[in-house]
């Protein structure tokens, strides 16, 4: 039966491959060195796995498996090897062996294994005159060893090896699985240091998210709420939690008193924070007075340690240990400072320094805002106790001046009605002229009652449908007596006057003879006064022209002010001098407008155009008059004056003139009115709401074409757009987000008239093309459909397409194949592509598109009118809004 | 048609001459009192087929004198028109709020007042 194994070392096919029982041997210790390997390997694999689960596992399958008494692993710290892990050694002999790391040198196995960076064994280490570790060697007892180097980037980092007490020398197999083993081990090492950086990787990412989070919290409670506390709250707030502090204070800087005053605190008991708002902390005489002025965060590690301020000692007996000041400056000068403390003693790391520099900047720009915004507030405060003063007062002296004046007239009528026995003619002459003064003086009470109502919002039109030519011919009879008297002839001819008009009557009325009164007053005898009436596109339009003196180029455009009457009145006219603001006001409030033309000496015409259709309801806010001064009017409706304010401050920055209102029925009036630029809309308003209001401008033709941005709390996007939203804003808003949606909205109506809208849809799914096309050829889109990606190519090439709309599952040429086939096409590099899919997108998928496309779709929960909006949106060249880049709807 | 009696209450000498002159002219029994507190007493003696009355008026006014004759089995019946100084509309849908059954404005109109009273009078057998 062959020879004899005498030399075991031998390995490979032999004679005695021939042998069954000698093979059987062979294949049983190859699947035990498998399962070994495997075991280890998928150690390795586990994500969890530290290095110590792995090399308990090598060199527990390293004896097992190259029958040794013994293995250990020895891994390189400086210049020698440690004994970090074993088995099969007595703690005596382990402690011993960890107390004697070994040099790189030929005295053992260990210290050749990593001079010569190979395995390598001593077949018995009494024999071999260079070993030279008697000691260890008597400890352990062993005499035929073998090791192998763990190797990372051929430095040898290891060296694992076995020895056996037996002079029993290692075979060639033993050793090749001895480096794998050595191999694996210091895989795990690699793995290891990898995790490790891994986490400090993820734990840093992890951080700066939070960072960001927190920055980005502070800019939208900026941007959000003009309420100063609150965002100053938020800042400490982050502030102290992000750079891990305890407690944190956010001062104020008064230039003029040189203080600072502690204007928000943070983690930081009630009686303290009572006793910083009212420590005394001098710029020139304070730490962080010097730290302001340094312009730098400036820190104490140890509170107890340095000289003490009365802020600093106040905060020392508290318990406060360390703090670090940071200066909230503006370019030119020193606005606060925000102070981070800790309980305990100790330095702030340079990163939490700099974290809390990016926070002063933010923490600056709420300081000034907060200042800004209270000043406002008292100014408002102020103009509306101003407001409601002058309202008692008006109240009151009306009431004073009517009761003297209702006996005036009243005897003065009393006379004129010989009640009590005849006048001669003179008396009767006199009596009347005391009674028409009387008159005079109650028609100026109540324009001054009526201009005092409409200025503080509280007139209510009572708006009706009515025949037009009689409310003219009513208020021509009422002047008519006058004008006999002044010897002007009046003229209304009633072609062309619309059979009715919807207005408030008695306004209406009000404002005509006013207007046609001053006409006859200022036309000298022999004149005309003649009335026209005719509608044209949207409004009714009424002019009152006269043969009169006519009006000043210099006074035409103060003539609507109160008390104004031109160089006219030199003529001893009388009039109350409010007549005609208050017919601009009342004309205003229907939503129309009035104007003026005139010629000196030769007569004047003022015209008034009311808007067709009159909304009802209590009109408030805005009486800016329709004027053009250059910039473009958005209309802003919104009942939240705060809201209101900030949006109109953001738009009058951006160079825009807001005109803002606080209901739904204002808000159409004043688009009907200023026909703006673009809306901005609130959605929940008191009666009216925005989505009526979105309704009522898409349904009527002359202001559908105006954009509406709506700003809303409800997540309703799909809503909003499919009621013919240009865009869809959910507060919070910051600034930059809502101007550009509103010089989107503004700039894609402009483009409207040369826009041609074309999509190219590719899908597999017959049923899919159908929908998508039923969904956006309603919306103006003409849509080619494609089955399949190889025919796509060329259908998009013939077409030319204004947008691509492509799903990625499809057999043969695939979505994203047909991207990269546009994107590598000249002609068709530029055209955007909007994937509409069913597949939820990988990292990889997402790589793989990013940038080459607009944004993703996903099939499975699609609102199709939010897709045909956002088509539109990219189709007329307005960008999408970052959120919506990748979005899954 | 028998004559009608009216109550005037009204603080202002002159404009208490002018409404008794008017309403006594048109043909009105006409007694009147210058506060809030004889209202009631007077409203009681004399049971006017309606009241005039002022709203501003010198200790309780108008609308506290009001209170006081609907509060009394006696005059609750009575028709009550503000007449007023006061010249807001809120000031008028106060007073028809609180109860008064009309509300005339001063000035007055000489002509038409006798004719505005007459319309919110009761008649002589106590139906409004």
């Amino acid at each position: 039966m062959g020879e004899p194994q005498d030399e075991p070392t031998t390995p490979g096919r032999s004679a005695e491959a021939d042998d069954p029982v000698w093979l059987a041997a062979r294949l049983a210790e190859a699947q035990e060195q498998l399962t070994a390997t495997r075991e280890i390997l998928s150690i390795l694999a586990r994500a969890s796995s530290s290095e110590d689960d792995v090399f308990e596992a090598v060199v527990d399958n390293a004896r097992r498996i190259c029958r040794a008494q013994a293995a250990q692993i020895h891994v390189v710290d400086g210049d020698l090897y440690q004994l970090v892990r074993s088995r099969g050694l007595d703690r005596d002999f382990f402690e011993f062996s960890a107390d004697n790391p070994v040099p790189r040198d030929r005295d053992s196995l260990v210290g050749r294994v990593a001079l010569d960076r190979t395995a390598q064994q001593i077949a018995d280490v009494l024999a071999d005159p260079e070993y030279n570790r008697p000691e260890l060697q008597r400890r352990g007892g062993y005499r035929s060893i073998i090791g192998a180097p763990m190797l990372l980037d051929d430095e040898v980092v290891g060296v694992l090896s076995v020895w056996r007490t037996t002079v029993e020398p290692f075979d060639e197999h033993t050793e090749n699985l001895l480096t794998t083993f050595a191999e694996q081990a210091a895989l795990a090492l690699r793995n290891v240091e990898l995790s490790s950086a891994l986490q400090s990787r993820s734990a840093e990412l992890a951080r700066k998210v939070d960072e960001l989070e927190a920055l980005a919290d502070i800019g939208a409670a900026i941007s959000s709420t003009l309420d100063p506390d609150e965002v100053l709250a938020t800042i400490v707030e982050h502030a102290v939690d992000l750079s891990g502090a305890d407690g944190g204070s956010l001062m104020e800087y008064d230039e003029e008193r040189r203080l600072f005053r502690v204007r928000t605190t943070y983690g930081t008991s009630d009686d303290v924070r009572e006793q910083l708002k009212t420590v005394r902390i001098h710029v020139d005489e304070s730490f962080v007075g010097r730290a302001a002025i340094s312009g730098m965060p400036v820190q104490v590690t140890d509170l107890s340690d340095i000289e003490l301020d009365p802020h600093l000692r106040l905060l020392l007996d508290a318990g406060w240990k360390s703090l670090v000041v940071i200066p909230l400056v503006r370019p030119d000068r020193i606005v606060g400072a925000l102070v981070v403390r800790r309980l305990t003693p100790g330095a702030f790391s340079d990163e939490t320094c700099d974290l809390l520099t990016a926070f002063a900047s933010q923490s600056a720009i709420a300081l000034t805002n907060a200042r800004l915004y209270e000043q406002l507030e008292l100014q408002r405060r102020e103009l509306a106790t101003t407001s409601q003063h002058k309202s008692d007062f008006l109240a009151s002296m009306s009431h004073e001046l009517r009761t003297p004046l209702n006996a005036v007239i009243g005897f003065s009528e009393v006379l004129l009605e010989r009640m009590f026995g005849e006048l001669n003619d003179r008396q009767a002459e006199y009596v009347q002229d005391i009674l028409d003064a009387g008159q005079h003086l109650l028609a100026l009470l109540n324009d001054v009652l009526d201009l005092s109502k409409v200025e503080a919002g509280r007139m209510e039109l009572e708006v009706t449908t009515f025949p037009a030519p009689d409310a003219i011919r009513g208020v021509l009879a009422l002047v008519r007596e006058r004008a006999g008297q002044h010897a002007v002839e009046l003229g209304f001819d009633p072609t062309g006057t619309p059979t009715h008009i919807t207005a408030d009557e008695l306004r209406l009325k009000q404002v005509l003879l006013n207007v046609i009164g001053n006409a006859v007053k200022f036309t000298p005898a022999g004149g005309t006064v003649t009335v026209h009436a005719w509608t044209e596109g949207p409004e009714v339009l009424i002019t009152v022209t006269d043969t009169g003196i006519g009006v000043a180029e210099s006074d035409r455009s103060r003539i609507f002010d109160s008390f104004q009457q031109g160089t006219r009145s030199a003529a001893s006219s009388e009039g109350t001098g409010l007549g005609l603001t208050l017919t601009r006001r009342i004309v205003e409030l229907h939503g129309g407008r009035m104007w003026l033309e005139s010629e000196l000496g030769v007569g004047s015409t003022f015209g008034l155009a009311l808007p067709r259709q009159v909304h009802t309801g209590p009109v408030t806010g805005w009486t800016e008059p329709a004027v053009d001064d250059g910039r473009r009017a958005i209309v802003v409706i919104e009942d939240d004056p705060s809201s209101a304010e900030l949006v109109a401050v953001h738009l009058t920055a951006a160079g825009l003139r807001p005109v803002a209102v606080r209901t739904g029925e204002e808000g159409l009036a004043a688009v009907r009115a200023l026909r703006p630029a673009a809306v901005v809309l609130d959605i929940h308003l008191p009666g009216m709401d925005g989505w009526d209001v979105l309704s009522a401008i898409k349904a009527d033709p002359q202001l559908a074409p105006t954009p509406v941005v709506v700003v809303s709390v409800l997540p309703e996007r799909g809503h909003g757009f499919a009621l013919g939203a240009a865009d869809y804003l959910v507060k919070p808003v910051s600034k930059d987000s809502l101007l550009g949606a509103v010089w989107r909205a503004v700039a894609e109506r402009v483009d409207r008239a040369g826009e041609r809208r074309d999509v190219v849809v590719i899908d597999d799914d017959p049923v899919a093309l159908e929908l998508v096309r039923a969904t956006l050829e309603p919306h103006g889109w003409t849509v080619t459909t494609c089955t399949g990606g190889a025919e796509a190519l060329s259908v998009i090439r013939a077409v030319n397409p204004s947008i691509v709309l492509v799903d990625l599952l499809m057999p043969e040429v695939d979505g994203f194949e047909v991207v990269d086939a546009l994107r590598a096409d000249p002609r068709t590099a530029a055209t955007p592509v909007v994937v509409l899919t069913a597949k939820s997108l990988t990292a990889k998928d997402r790589q793989r598109l990013r940038g080459r496309i607009e944004f993703v779709a996903s099939k499975g929960e699609l609102d199709l009118s939010w897709l045909a909006a956002r088509l539109t949106q990219v189709a007329t060249g307005g960008s999408v809004p970052d959120e919506g880049r990748e979005v899954q709807p | 048609m028998s004559e009608l009696s009216v109550l005037l209450v009204e603080d202002n000498p002159r404009n208490l001459k002018l409404a008794r002159d008017v309403l006594e002219h048109a043909g009105f029994a006409v007694t009147a009192v210058t506060s809030g507190e004889e209202v009631l007493a007077a409203a009681r003696t004399a049971a006017p087929d309606v009241i005039l009355m002022d709203l501003q008026l010198p200790g309780i006014d108008g609308h506290a004198a009001l209170s006081r004759l609907r509060a009394d089995p006696l005059t609750a019946g009575i028709p009550v028109v503000a007449v007023s100084a006061f010249a807001m509309q809120v000031d008028r849908d106060r007073a028809l709020a609180s109860g008064f059954d009309g509300y005339l404005m001063k000035p007055i109109s000489v002509r038409e007042f006798p004719e505005q009273v007459r319309g919110h009078a009761r008649g002589p057998d106590g139906a409004p």
